[in-house]
């Protein structure tokens, strides 16, 4: 049976009940609906074994003058969406509600996935073949979900998105990423950052470095996503000004060409419609190091000529869109890895970064990494320990001088801000930074 | 207390497929979140209601949760190859329940208001300081519970949680926030936040970074707040005794005798307050530190089978989506004297006044090593003669635990990830302030 929900929904009449409270020029109104189910494998001693999450609910919301009023509420029917419409107008209709029909699937038989049962081994005999053994405490989980958006101006498909976590717990601390699929290549992958970390636990923090060091595809993923992704969102942009301000302005060097671009994401998380109904763009962030394009969903677009929506993005029905990035690529450069490692001799090679920040107003940046290597002989060596980066978030963007040539598919992982809890992810060869100071 | 019949079904469901433990587990709520920014507000009528089973045997389990009312007629998911044990029945002290759960969610208008005086007053104390972000959620909620070894329960809550983000008057200026819950949202009191805000600000634009610098510390509830649940496994779970063991003196003392330390699931006017936890098990005061002396860890049901008196009910359960786990509700240090901040400030020669932290602690308890960045002010003849801020607080845990000289009786809570952790002021010796940690 299938699972894919709301293709049934009588989106005319559902805007037609919008339109009853969208009353003003400017109004905007927009019903969300979506549906999520989770199944989690939990590590071998725990109890309860397999679990399983599933919720259906809608949201509609209300924009006027610069206001927002949204009602949300778990479950679907023509009851609740009449509730929940009525307490997005807060008023009595005049007159009811014409109530459209919803079609909703129902939820199919019990849920099973194979691909969740098998990683563990999978994954047990990609670290042995590393030779090395340690005591690993794995949580998996598959992540589905389905939203479709009908407004009063525009109307999406259903979108779905479906990938993998993984929160792997060692002697020595966490580890947790995010995986479009459950494939042997996924269970060398996770295998080797694992066992990366494990060599380097006991490695000692590396002296206060002020120099050169080569970012490795998963750390340049979470630097590009604090550093420019966050940093370019049109709300955070507005603590300092206009968004519109920022096109035009220098943020980095010119080897930074970043594009959030949701329909180029790993196949299973593609998206044609941001979380608002809007049609996604290939959005051009910084073109040569120059702010291009902010991230803006239609809120923030509604009143700009050049501020372009596609960008709102929603963690649940509970909470108002915001605008986010969805999937990050850094355009290649024209180095080889060779020779990225050549101009940072006795340097850090940082191939993961485990979190980073970014202060919006006073421009502080910091990322952290949990293990990395000296660079010798134009490769990485000697492990070194934990260490972090902190200088205002410009210098670090100023600070690339080189860009690897091969992108990768990195999951950028979990983004946490305003209580949204999002998955991003990432596109990107490493990158070189000179001039900076790394300290344990 | 009634329980819906749709739980019951839900068992008898269960029971009937031969399960020998079903628990299940209704929750729904309504709450209503104004969000003030000066580019624009964003109110949200948030109504949620769901419900979780967990059943299993020795061999295997399943856990299964969904939006909606419980419904029989599901589809299980296949159990998978871990037993599950739940918890029986307890005789359930007498409880009243607060007269104001049924107070009526904060209005719109009135919560602009709040964030309107709040902004008003934060501009009088400091001429160019602004809100940037306020945000109110105001909901109240009720959960019933069902099993069978024969546990029934329900219990209805109220809390409001407020956060708020303000930024100097100078250019590129840091920003400060305060996160705090009451049960009440209109206890919120705009003018003395807007004083909070401003005192924070003034330190973080004006301080500076001693370059080491030791003496006396008064510390405010929000510090002691942070160091407490940062040293969490210290109190709670069977591993604690062990992890205590190391910072034990010759006397069995593992703190001074102005630490006293408990955690109340039923504490009155707590914004937790509640006669069960979230499996149903009854709540009540556990002392974990008395003087300093370790009296016990706190544990759940399943974590002390041999001796049944070491128990209280302390599993936590947020939502319908969350299983429960054992943890603090109402972790709170017991203030000692009655005496006031002013007058632990007024007594200090030569010291530190700690009001805020500036991010996350570091410790370390096996290498018995703390620290924690902090902001204040530096205090000399009871008297403040400038703000620092940029400083890290550091020392040992056993110097943190056992330098504790007196209490005030300020005692406040805050909510952190793991529930609500309280503090009166403390004066400290024996810490040290740096730069770095």
């Amino acid at each position: 049976m299938t699972l894919v929900p709301f293709s049934h929904l009588d989106s005319a009449g559902i805007t037609r009940t919008l339109s009853q409270i969208a009353d003003r020029q400017a109004d905007l109104a927009d019903a969300f609906f979506e549906r999520r189910e989770l199944l989690e494998l939990p590590p071998e001693d725990s109890a309860p074994g397999f679990r399983v999450w599933r919720e259906s609910g809608l949201a509609v919301r209300l924009v006027r003058d610069g206001q927002c009023w949204l009602a949300a509420r778990d479950g679907i029917s023509p009851e609740i969406f009449s509730d929940t419409v009525r307490r997005a107008a807060r008023a009595m209709p005049r007159a009811p509600y014409p109530r459209p029909s919803f079609g909703i699937s129902v939820w199919p038989d019990a849920p099973r996935s194979s691909e969740l049962l098998d990683f563990p081994s999978a994954l047990g005999r990609a670290v042995r073949a590393h030779e090395v053994s340690f005591p690993l405490r794995l949580t998996l989980r598959r992540h589905r979900r389905w939203v479709r958006i009908v407004g009063t101006r525009l109307s999406s498909g259903v979108e779905q998105e479906i990938f993998y976590s993984a929160s792997a717990e060692m002697p020595w601390g966490r580890y947790g990423c995010l995986l479009p699929e459950l494939t042997a290549e996924a269970a060398e992958r996770l295998a080797h950052s694992l066992v990366s970390a494990y060599r380097a636990h006991q490695a000692a923090p590396p002296e206060p470095w002020h120099g050169a060091c080569v970012l490795g595809p998963a750390a340049t993923a979470v630097l590009l996503h604090e550093a420019v992704g966050h940093a370019l969102e049109a709300d955070t942009l507005a603590l300092g000004g206009h968004p519109e301000a920022a096109i035009g302005v220098r943020l980095g060097s010119v080897e930074l060409n970043v594009f959030d671009d949701p329909a180029r994401a790993p196949e299973s998380v593609r998206r044609t419609a941001d979380d608002e109904g809007f049609p996604v763009m290939r959005r051009c962030l910084l073109r040569a190091g120059v702010v291009e394009q902010p991230l803006c969903d239609s809120v923030w677009a509604h009143h700009s000529e050049v501020l372009e929506a596609g960008a709102g993005r929603r963690g649940d029905r509970h909470l108002p869109p915001g605008p986010r990035s969805s999937h990050l690529e850094l355009g290649p450069g024209e180095s080889s890895r060779e020779d990225l490692f050549a101009e940072a001799e006795g340097g850090l090679y940082l191939p993961e970064a485990e979190r980073g920040h970014l202060h919006p107003l006073s421009g502080e940046f910091s990322l952290s990494f949990p293990y990395g290597h000296r660079i010798e002989n134009r490769m990485p060596g000697a492990p070194v320990g934990r260490s972090s980066l902190r200088a205002h978030v410009s210098d670090v963007l100023r600070a690339v001088t080189a860009v690897g040539s091969e992108p990768r598919s990195a999951g950028a992982g979990w983004c946490a801000k305003g209580g949204m809890k999002l998955p991003v992810w990432a596109t990107t060869p490493e990158l070189r930074l000179e001039g900076v100071r790394i300290r344990p | 207390m009634k329980i819906d019949a749709s739980l019951h079904a839900v068992l008898e469901k269960l029971s009937g497929e031969d399960w020998e433990e079903v628990e299940v587990y209704h929750k729904r709520g309504r709450s209503r979140t104004v969000r003030f920014a000066p580019q624009g507000t964003v109110t949200t009528f948030s109504q949620e209601e769901g419900w979780a089973v967990r059943a299993g045997d020795r061999r295997r389990s399943f856990f299964y949760a969904a939006a909606g009312e419980p419904r029989s007629d599901v589809a299980w998911p296949e159990a998978d190859g871990r037993g599950v044990r739940l918890a029986s029945a307890k005789p359930v002290p007498p409880w009243t329940p607060p007269s104001d759960l049924d107070v009526p969610l904060i209005g719109e208008s009135e919560t602009r208001g709040l964030f309107e005086a709040l902004a008003r007053q934060l501009a009088e104390e400091l001429p160019g300081a602004r809100l940037i972000l306020g945000e109110l959620a105001d909901g109240s909620s009720e959960s019933q519970l069902v099993s069978s070894r024969e546990v029934e329960a329900s219990v209805r809550q109220r809390t409001a949680l407020l956060y708020l983000e303000a930024a100097g008057p100078g250019r590129g200026s840091r920003s400060i926030a305060l996160r705090l819950a009451e049960r009440d949202a209109r206890r919120f009191n705009p003018r003395t936040l807007g004083r909070r805000l401003a005192d924070l600000l003034t330190v973080t634009e004006k301080g500076t970074t001693p370059v080491r610098d030791r003496g006396e510390f008064v510390l405010a509830p929000a510090v002691v707040v942070s160091l407490l649940s940062a040293l969490s496994d210290l109190w709670l779970g069977p591993g604690a005794e062990e992890k205590t063991a190391h910072l034990t003196d010759r006397r069995g003392k593992i703190a001074s005798p102005a630490f006293t330390l408990i955690d109340d699931g039923r504490l009155s006017g707590g914004v937790l307050e509640a006669p069960v936890d979230g499996e149903g098990q009854p709540t009540r005061e556990q002392v974990l530190v008395e003087e300093g002396i370790f009296r016990q860890p706190l544990l759940a049901w399943w974590q002390s089978t041999s001796d049944p008196s070491r128990v209280s009910g302390c599993c936590r359960r947020p939502g319908w989506r969350d299983l429960p786990r054992p943890g603090a509700t109402h972790l709170y240090l017991r203030p000692e004297t009655t005496a006031s901040v002013a007058s632990l400030i007024e007594n200090l020669s030569r010291g530190y006044y700690l009001i805020a932290t500036e991010g996350a602690p570091q410790v370390a308890v096996a290498d018995n090593r703390f620290a924690l960045p902090v902001c204040g002010f530096a205090i000399e003849g009871g008297r403040p003669t400038g703000s620092i801020t940029g400083a890290w607080l550091v020392g040992s845990v056993s110097g943190l635990l056992n330098g504790i000289v007196t209490t005030a009786r300020d005692l406040s809570f805050l909510p952190v990830s793991s529930g609500m952790v309280g503090s009166p002021s403390l004066l400290i010796k024996g810490l040290e302030l740096r730069q770095r940690p």
